[in-house]
Parts: structure tokens; C-alpha cells; sequence
């Protein structure tokens, strides 16, 4: 085993600008994988959150059965909960939010209607649940929020579906740099590799420092990932808690411990794969 | 030890027929030369008994297993048994003659406390015991040569394939290999050497087999260049 370390230390010396674009991307690969994944935690427990607060509230006619419809909308499938609030109620809800508004209901009479409050389980069912409710008898008019829950979900979506697809990106530059890492340097031991077959080495011993390599450039990359992963996100989650306090950022090492010693694990993986697939197809190119 | 059967081979890209209804058998403990023009089909018989080329047709046995049989990592078992000498020595250049020699064992596997005492054998039966820290290029032609042999017969293979042993080398020096050849087939080793070189075909005497257009045309017992 230590021949084959050192020859792998060999080859990475020997093919430095190589070693050096491999590593390069791999390291960038991690990283950005790592903020993807970061990033997808916190986009989770922020729609968590939104889920948990986003209500549907159906405004109902005067005179409309309530209790009724209460009861209809609680079998509605996509419904977590149901209330009804009569309009007294909404006005005393009203008034202790803004106390003028008893006044104003003296003069003009209660504004507000009765009203079913509905909480959904998933947020992206809002719309289909407020559609179903705005087409029952007695139903007035629908809110939910239509506006700021699509647009987040979309927008938050959109970002996780980018991330992935730019970290599939760099998955795919890192592999070929490491195939093109590992052709320089089987390349470069053609005459050793040759000898070595006439005296009989198995493939696995041919392919050993080259799959060791792999794996070394995977650990060094890992490791300056989250060397540069860890303190930039914590940094930046303190700031965001600062200023934007709504959002519910990850900070508790729990949590964040297994998605960063999986991107370090990932690292090595990503270079024991490449290393053995670009090992053994350029041995048979050798051979 | 090695039995032909009637075995062709033919390059598919070249479309070349290097071998051609070739049958023949070398026994164990033979020295055998192979004669011959160049692309009479000397080096495909080694590549064949290396198994670095599988017969169109026919059949090659090697210690009574056909070819076909090894396959895989029995490919490299078998390459274990067998020696290799060539014409361009194929030392490595950053390693001295104790590591060039020693090679053979790490890549077969041999632990390490047994190296010293192999190496230093193989190294003192070509003669070159004393230059065991010298790197190829403080090397003669003929010592490279003679360390491409010791580093084939480190692992005591039963068989030793020399293509072409003496092909960069100087009379001198070509006898000296030749020497060391038979000293190696004393101690009861098959050795097959491929060669040009009629003197020394004609000055140490083996059994001869003479192959043109990739046919057998004379196996002499007693030795002798006829082309």
C-alpha cells in the first residue's frame, strides 16, 4: 500500500496542472453543492413555516347556514382544520387589532361577515382548496394570501430546481477533469504499466494508485470545501437571523452536521468513482 | 509445456497472417531458438504463449491448459510463469538494477523480507551483483540487458521468452546474454529465444525451429541456421 501512495503522490506532482484544475472543480462542485443543500434545508423549513401559517378564509352571504358549510369544507381532503367565525366575533378579532373599528361599526353597522377560516395541510393546495370553497352555495368571496404563497413556492422552487441543475453541471466538469487526470497520469507510467503486465500485475494492481489518487483529490476537496462552507454559512445565517428574523435559518450543528459530512463524503465518493471508471477504460486504451 | 495445434493467426486491422497452420511443441527444460526473417512470425508466437493475442484458429496450450482458459486475473498468473526478455529491455529508468529486478516481485505480490535475498541470487546469476545500485544509464547495453533477464527469472519461472535478446547488442556482449540464457536453462528452466543472430545459433547449439511466412519449415534438434 505504501508503493501505491506514493506513486499516486508521484503522479499528482508529476501532472500538477491537471491536479490542480481537478481539484479546483471538485472543491467548487462541493461548494456549491453544500449551499444548494443548505439552502434547500432552510427553502424547506421556510415552507413549513408558510404551511403552518397560511389560512383560507371563505367570506359567506348574510343569512347562509355556516355550521352547514363548516361541515362540508371539513371533508374536503386537502383541509387540515376548519373554524367558523360569526361576524361578531371577526369584529371583536377586529377591534383589539384596531380599536376604532367598534366605532366605525356603530355607525355603519358590522362590515364584516361570517367567515370560515380553513388551514390546509400542504401550502401548494391553497388555490385548488380555495377554488373548491368559492364555488359552494352562500360562499361570497375567497382569500388566501394567492399572492405571496404562489410566488414563494414558485420562486423557492425555482431556485432549489437551479441549484441542482448547476451542481449536475459541475458534477459532470468535475468528472471529466478527473478522467483527464487520471488518462495524464496512466499516460505518463505507459512504459511502467507495460512492464508491469508482461510481469504479470493484476489490473487491480495497475489501477491502485491511480483510484488512490482519485480518492486524495475527493479528501482535499471535501476538506477545503467545508473549510470555506461552514464559516461563510454560519456568518451568513447570523446576519440573515439579524435582519430578516422571519425566516427560520438553520443554525443548530445537529441539523447542519450530516449535510456537511455528506458533501465531504460525496467528495470522496466523486473521486473513487471517477477515478476507477477513468482507470479502467484508459488501461484497456493501453493495453 | 507449449503445444501448437494447427494455429493461425491473422491481424484483423492489417488483415496480416503472422501465423499460419502453425503445430509445434516445446517440452519442459528445452532451449529452443526461433528463427527466422523479420515477420516470419517469431514475436507472434510470443505474443500468443503471453497471451497478448488469442490464435484465429487452432489451438495453444500452455502446461497442458488451452489459451482460452485464462482469463482475467489468470491472465496475470500466468504471465507470473513466464520470464520476458526483449529486445528493448524495458528497464525503468528512475530505478536502480536491486529495484528494476525487485519490480517483479512487488507487482506479483512476493513479501517484502524475500526480496533481497531473490534479487541478489537473480543479480549474481547474470553476473551483476555488484552493480545493484546502478541505474540503467550507468549501464552497458549488455548489463542492461543481463538485468532485464535477472528481473525475469527473479520469481523462478518455469519459462523464459527472450524476443530478440541480442538484437542491440555487440558480439561481446550478445555471447554474454547467450551465457547467461544457458546458465538459466541449467537450473531447469524452458527457455525460448527468439534471434537474427545466425552466429550464435551456430556457436551455442539448440534445437532450432525455423519459421517463414508464419509456417514451420524445419525443426532441427541439433541447432544449425538454415533460412
Amino acid at each position: 500500500m505504501t508503493y501505491h501512495f506514493r506513486q499516486a503522490l508521484l503522479s499528482m506532482r508529476g501532472n500538477v496542472t491537471a491536479t490542480f484544475a481537478t481539484l479546483t472543480t471538485m472543491t467548487l462542485t462541493l461548494l456549491m453543492l453544500g449551499f444548494v443543500l443548505l439552502l434547500t434545508l432552510n427553502v424547506d423549513r421556510t415552507l413549513e413555516q408558510l404551511e403552518s401559517q397560511v389560512e383560507v378564509a371563505a367570506f359567506l352571504r348574510p343569512g347562509t347556514d355556516g355550521a352547514a358549510l363548516l361541515t362540508q369544507v371539513r371533508s374536503l381532503p386537502q383541509v387540515r382544520g376548519a373554524t367558523l367565525a360569526t361576524s361578531e366575533q371577526v369584529l371583536d378579532e377586529m377591534t383589539r387589532d384596531y380599536p376604532y373599528a367598534r366605532d366605525a361599526a356603530q355607525l355603519a353597522g358590522n362590515p364584516f361577515p361570517d367567515t370560515l377560516r380553513l388551514r390546509v395541510g400542504r401550502v401548494e393546495d391553497s388555490r385548488t382548496v380555495a377554488a373548491a370553497v368559492s364555488a359552494l352555495p352562500g360562499v361570497q368571496d375567497v382569500e388566501y394570501g394567492a399572492g405571496y404563497v404562489d410566488q414563494t413556492v414558485r420562486t423557492l422552487t425555482a431556485v432549489r430546481g437551479a441549484g441542482y441543475a448547476l451542481v449536475g453541471l459541475l458534477l459532470l466538469g468535475t468528472l471529466f477533469n478527473i478522467l483527464n487526470a487520471v488518462r495524464v497520469a496512466m499516460y505518463a507510467r505507459r512504459n511502467e504499466i507495460s512492464v508491469m503486465r508482461l510481469l504479470g500485475a493484476t489490473r487491480g494492481f495497475i489501477r491502485m494508485p491511480h483510484v488512490i489518487e482519485g480518492v486524495l483529490l475527493g479528501l482535499a476537496a471535501a476538506a477545503l470545501a467545508l473549510a470555506l462552507l461552514t464559516p461563510a454559512y454560519l456568518g451568513l445565517a447570523s446576519r440573515v437571523q439579524l435582519f430578516a428574523p422571519v425566516f427560520p435559518i438553520v443554525q443548530d450543528l445537529p441539523t447542519l452536521l450530516p449535510i456537511l459530512g455528506g458533501v465531504g463524503l460525496l467528495g470522496v465518493l466523486i473521486g473513487l468513482a471517477g477515478s476507477l471508471f477513468a482507470s479502467r477504460r484508459y488501461l484497456r486504451e493501453l493495453e | 509445456m507449449i503445444q501448437f495445434k494447427n494455429v493461425t493467426l491473422e491481424y484483423p486491422v492489417t488483415r496480416t497472417l503472422a501465423l499460419d497452420d502453425l503445430s509445434l511443441q516445446v517440452a519442459k527444460g528445452e532451449f529452443v531458438y526461433l528463427v527466422g526473417h523479420s515477420g516470419a512470425g517469431k514475436s507472434s508466437f510470443m505474443n500468443l504463449v503471453l497471451k497478448r493475442a488469442l490464435p484465429t484458429r487452432g489451438e495453444v496450450r500452455i502446461a497442458g491448459e488451452a489459451l482460452t482458459r485464462y482469463r482475467g486475473r489468470r491472465t496475470a498468473l500466468l504471465r507470473r510463469r513466464i520470464g520476458t526478455v526483449f529486445q528493448d529491455n524495458l528497464l525503468l529508468d528512475h530505478l536502480n538494477a536491486y529495484d528494476n529486478v525487485a519490480f517483479t516481485l512487488r507487482v506479483t505480490g512476493v513479501p517484502q523480507r524475500e526480496w533481497a535475498g531473490r534479487v541478489t541470487t537473480a543479480l549474481r546469476t547474470v553476473g551483476l551483483e555488484h552493480k545493484k545500485y546502478a541505474l540503467p544509464v550507468q549501464l552497458s547495453q549488455g548489463e542492461q540487458q543481463r538485468v532485464a533477464i535477472a528481473r525475469a527469472i527473479v520469481a523462478d519461472p518455469p519459462l523464459l521468452l527472450a524476443d530478440e535478446p541480442t538484437g542491440n547488442l555487440d558480439p561481446d556482449h550478445s555471447r554474454e546474454v547467450l551465457k547467461v540464457l544457458q546458465n538459466v536453462n541449467l537450473r531447469g528452466t524452458t527457455v525460448i529465444v527468439a534471434t537474427h543472430a545466425r552466429d550464435l545459433v551456430e556457436t551455442f547449439r539448440h534445437r532450432t525451429l525455423t519459421l517463414r511466412k508464419g509456417r514451420l519449415v524445419r525443426d532441427d534438434p541439433y541447432g544449425g541456421y538454415a533460412l
